[in-house]
């Protein structure tokens, strides 16, 4: 007895030191990552980098152009992204008649969650400029593909919040005479919204360090001025970053750190939101 | 079908999948009285509660098959509207389960999306009459606007009871609604459905004799799926005709 104990306090002590191992390897490159381009690039980040646009010196360079860029395709890509993958959501969890229909297009979305997002840049670039015939380089453009790329992942996040939804309260709403939507609508939705919200939280960070797809669609060129509209050339803060990067040697090495810096901070502060809202719901409940 | 028949059953019997859960039962819902449904765990008594108001409708791979009326109309007809019926026959569940809502939204609730309140004063009336009859409003008259879930589990049971009483229904049908409750609290709803009777017709299931015995004019047996007896709560009782159902009465059951 006194053995087993000892042997279980053994396995127990390794499982820790392995746990404490794991969290220092991931906390510590984030650390690193952090730290070095936060020496790199802090000097240059001043409000006129934060105002700022494109330059060809690196000294008049910001990225206010690449900031209002990103809010803009960030924007458009949720307002189309979460309404429509929300009711996706809720109507597969809800509403569909289990059928092979059912089974086929939820097999589909979870393939489109691992769809490379590069893949969706070819995507939008076939669909919206090709045949459609949209504005290269456009927040439109951006925030369409991007869209796509968001709407399988809201819809994952979305189902599992709505299946955590407990059974007994859509019971309880449908013995008193509701409907099916009335339950969805009235119960599940707000039940599960915490965690639909968290979901399109993450989705929308991935969306915002997104590079390759809008690089596919045009968002390549050199923009020294902020767009103005959905439709005017822009660049975003990702696409700013590969592009200085590529000219370390002309004095951008600073600014590329400080738009990291900048980026990151946004991406923290997205996931703060998201580990608030689902800190939030689960004390509600 | 006698005038007094509100519901009737007719060889019914009903398959979660492949797997019987109930086999040709036939019993009658009288208009002024509670029935109690009584057996051994997983017999069939929730399932036929379930098959009374359709909630098994949202089942998948559940099966009915059989004749089951609400004053002498085919529940079951393809123009039955479900929806419509469990507006008239209401639902009280084992484990209490208000919305996570206010108190005053979770009784307020039915009678909204039924349109059955004109204005805000008639609907606060009936959400204070809902709440009296379940004998549940001198306790919360303060406190309509605090979370339903800050009820004690006994308080939340008569909410859910005050939830079904708010859109008048005609049946009501109880699942063992003093399973999580203490003997002050089931006396408390004993006593209420001693008052709601003659108003309702309610069908309870339990699995204390005393208080089927108490409560009920009526009671059935059920042993795997089946109805073995059926009959006056104090015939049953004091003369079963079955041995099955004098060993489980007399908790020789197994
Ligand atoms: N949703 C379901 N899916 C599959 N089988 C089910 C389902 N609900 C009930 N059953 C089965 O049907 C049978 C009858 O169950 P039911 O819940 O009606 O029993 P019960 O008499 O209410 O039991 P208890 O007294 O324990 O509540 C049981 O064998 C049970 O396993
Ligand atoms: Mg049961």
């Amino acid at each position: 007895m006194r053995r087993h104990a000892r042997r279980r306090r053994a396995a127990e002590h390794r499982f820790r030191l392995l746990g404490r191992a794991a969290v220092a390897v991931s906390i510590g490159c984030l650390l690193f990552l952090l730290g070095s381009m936060l020496v790199a690039g802090i000097g240059g980040i001043d409000g006129h980098f934060l105002r700022g646009t494109d330059a060809t010196e690196a000294t008049r360079a910001g990225i206010g152009a690449a900031l209002r860029g990103s809010l803009m395709v960030l924007g458009l890509t949720l307002a189309l992204a979460l309404p429509v993958g929300v009711l996706a959501a809720l109507y597969l969890e809800e509403l569909a008649p289990r059928s092979a229909w059912a089974t086929l297009i939820e097999g589909s979305i979870n393939n489109l969650a691992a769809v490379p997002s590069i893949i969706f840049g070819l995507l939008g670039l076939l669909l919206f400029l090709g045949t459609m015939g949209l504005p290269r380089s456009a927040p439109l453009v951006g925030g369409l593909t991007l869209a796509l790329m968001t709407m399988p992942v809201i819809v994952i996040a979305g189902r599992s919040a709505i299946r955590a939804v407990p059974g007994s309260i859509r019971e309880a709403a449908l013995a008193v005479g509701a409907s099916r939507v009335q339950v969805t609508f009235h119960h599940v939705l707000p039940r599960a919204w915490p965690g639909i919200l968290t979901g399109a939280i993450i989705g929308g960070s991935r969306a915002l360090g997104e590079t390759a797809p809008l690089l596919l669609i045009g968002m390549r060129a050199f923009i020294p001025a902020a767009p103005t509209g959905m439709t005017e050339p822009a660049t975003v803060l990702p696409v700013q970053i590969f592009l200085w990067s590529d000219q370390i040697d002309r004095g951008f090495a600073e600014k590329t750190s400080a738009a990291i810096v900048v980026l990151l901070v946004l991406l923290f502060a997205m996931n703060g939101v998201a580990a608030w809202l689902r800190h939030r719901g689960e004390v509600r409940r | 079908m006698t005038a007094g028949t509100k519901m009737t059953v007719r060889d019914v019997s009903v398959w979660y999948g492949a797997k019987p859960a109930l086999s040709n039962v036939s019993l009658d819902i009288e208009r002024e009285e509670v029935i109690a449904l009584i057996g051994p765990s997983g017999c069939g008594k929730s399932t036929l509660l379930r098959t009374l108001n359709r909630l098994n409708d949202s089942v998948a791979g559940a099966r009915v098959q059989g004749l089951v009326t609400l004053d002498g109309e085919d529940v079951y007809a393809p123009a039955t509207d479900p929806v419509a019926l469990r507006a008239r026959v209401g639902m009280v569940f084992q484990a209490p389960n208000p919305f996570p809502k206010t108190i005053r939204e979770n009784v307020a609730y039915g009678l909204r999306i039924h349109g059955l309140a004109r204005g805000r004063a008639d609907l606060d009336a009936q959400v204070e009459r809902a709440l009296t009859r379940a004998g549940l409003w001198a306790e919360v008259r303060d406190r309509l606007g605090d979370p339903a879930l800050s009820l004690s589990g006994g308080q939340q049971q008569r909410l859910c009871i005050a939830r079904a009483l708010a859109v008048e229904p005609e049946v009501i049908l109880m699942d063992e609604p003093c399973s999580a409750l203490d003997p002050i609290g089931t006396a408390r709803i004993e006593e209420l459905i001693g008052d709601l009777r003659g108003r309702y017709a309610i069908c309870i299931v339990t699995h204390n004799m005393q208080q089927a015995a108490r409560v009920s004019q009526r009671t059935a047996f059920f042993d795997a799926g089946r109805l073995i007896e059926y009959g006056a709560t104090s015939e049953l009782f004091t003369n079963p005709r079955e041995t099955r159902t004098r060993d489980y009465i007399t908790g020789r059951y197994g």
